[in-house]
């Protein structure tokens, strides 16, 4: 005798829910707040990240080592948020159609190139905006842990890739500010942009 | 600790030995309230954190109004640490404990972060995490 079906939560043929939502809802998710915390950190990735080391790189001249390793995260942090979008768009939710509108969603503050701009107040620029990541996926770690795991799945590739990043600028600004050798641990990316964690099987992310 | 042939309250050296510069601070917590003493150079949330009191924080920097509360009573807290905090913050009461040093004895209302984000997009500030078209069923 076939087991009795359950209740369906979203009505046959219905394409204005998805059960994929429904399902983490019911496990104690709160998607609408999800969704608000994934476009913060996407705007985080993108726009006070991505953007901005895109210049922070630039000023790092003379320091081709810490100008690769800077690189290696802008294109890590862009790799995030390739990442993150289609995850916002599968669970209901969906980007500003603002650019000013969406940066200023961002979480962490915009990494604005500071004045001057030495290696040293660039490298700490760095630490701290690798940081704010930390705290802001570990945050959708602990929202999905068990309930949704194709959200912390991905929030937890992405968070691995962030504390690399921060003990990478820990080791150039021990280095550059105190002269000390703290370690990474770490050795060099495979190339540039490679996100170890956060390109393997990923959604889409070219 | 016996002083005197009296247990002295825990926190009593602490009090004796810091600076004049340490305010009581009440937080005003969803479900109790409790007093807390915070150092001049202190941030709150660390003050509480310290007491045993996890408050809510995401950025640590003054900037993500995950942290906020609202002040009762008036009081001044210094917010030269945060990284974004605007007159009409003050203004309104509103404070962000990661980031907020006591300038005088507070009653602060801890868990703001939603009237903080209203405020701010009310007065057409910057406020982090409330963008969302989806509606709550």
């Amino acid at each position: 005798m076939p087991e009795k079906a359950k209740p369906q939560v979203v009505k046959y043929g219905d394409v204005t829910q998805r059960v994929g939502v429904e399902v983490i809802r019911a496990r104690g998710v709160d998607v609408e707040k999800l969704i608000k915390m994934l476009i913060a950190n996407a705007a985080a990735e993108f726009a006070s990240t991505y953007y901005y080391y895109t210049i922070l790189r630039m000023h790092l001249a003379g320091h081709e080592d810490y100008k690769e390793i800077c690189e290696d995260a802008r294109l890590e942090d862009r790799a995030h948020w390739e990442l993150i979008v289609p995850r916002i768009y599968e669970l209901g939710g969906e980007l500003p159609n603002d650019l000013p509108a969406f940066h200023d969603q961002a979480g962490c503050k915009a990494a604005k190139l500071p004045d001057p701009p030495t290696a040293v107040n660039i490298l700490t620029l760095l630490l701290e905006s690798e940081r704010c990541a930390i705290r802001s996926w570990i945050e959708i770690c602990d929202l999905t842990f068990g309930k949704d795991p194709r959200t912390y799945d991905m929030a937890s590739r992405i968070l691995n890739e962030e504390i690399e990043h921060e003990a990478w600028f820990i080791e150039l600004l021990a280095h550059e500010r105190d002269g000390k050798s703290i370690p990474s641990g770490h050795f060099r990316r495979g190339e540039p942009g490679h996100a170890p964690y956060s390109k393997n099987a990923s959604f889409y992310n070219p | 600790m016996v002083v005197l042939g009296f247990t002295a309250r825990h926190d009593y050296l602490r009090i004796m030995n810091s600076s004049p510069e340490v305010f009581n601070v009440t937080l005003l917590l969803p479900d109790r309230e409790c007093s807390i003493l915070v150092g001049r150079d202190e941030h709150i949330w660390d003050a509480a954190m310290a007491a045993g009191i996890p408050l809510p924080a995401l950025c640590h920097q003054g900037y993500c109004l995950t942290c906020a509360g609202r002040l009762e009573g008036g009081g001044e807290v210094d917010q030269s640490d945060s990284l974004v905090y605007f007159p009409e913050d003050r203004e309104a009461g509103f404070v962000l404990l990661c980031t907020g040093k006591p300038r005088s004895t507070l009653r602060i209302r801890t868990h703001q972060q939603a009237q903080m984000r209203q405020h701010r997009k009310h007065k057409g500030l910057l406020a982090p995490y409330s963008w969302s078209t989806v509606q709550t069923p």
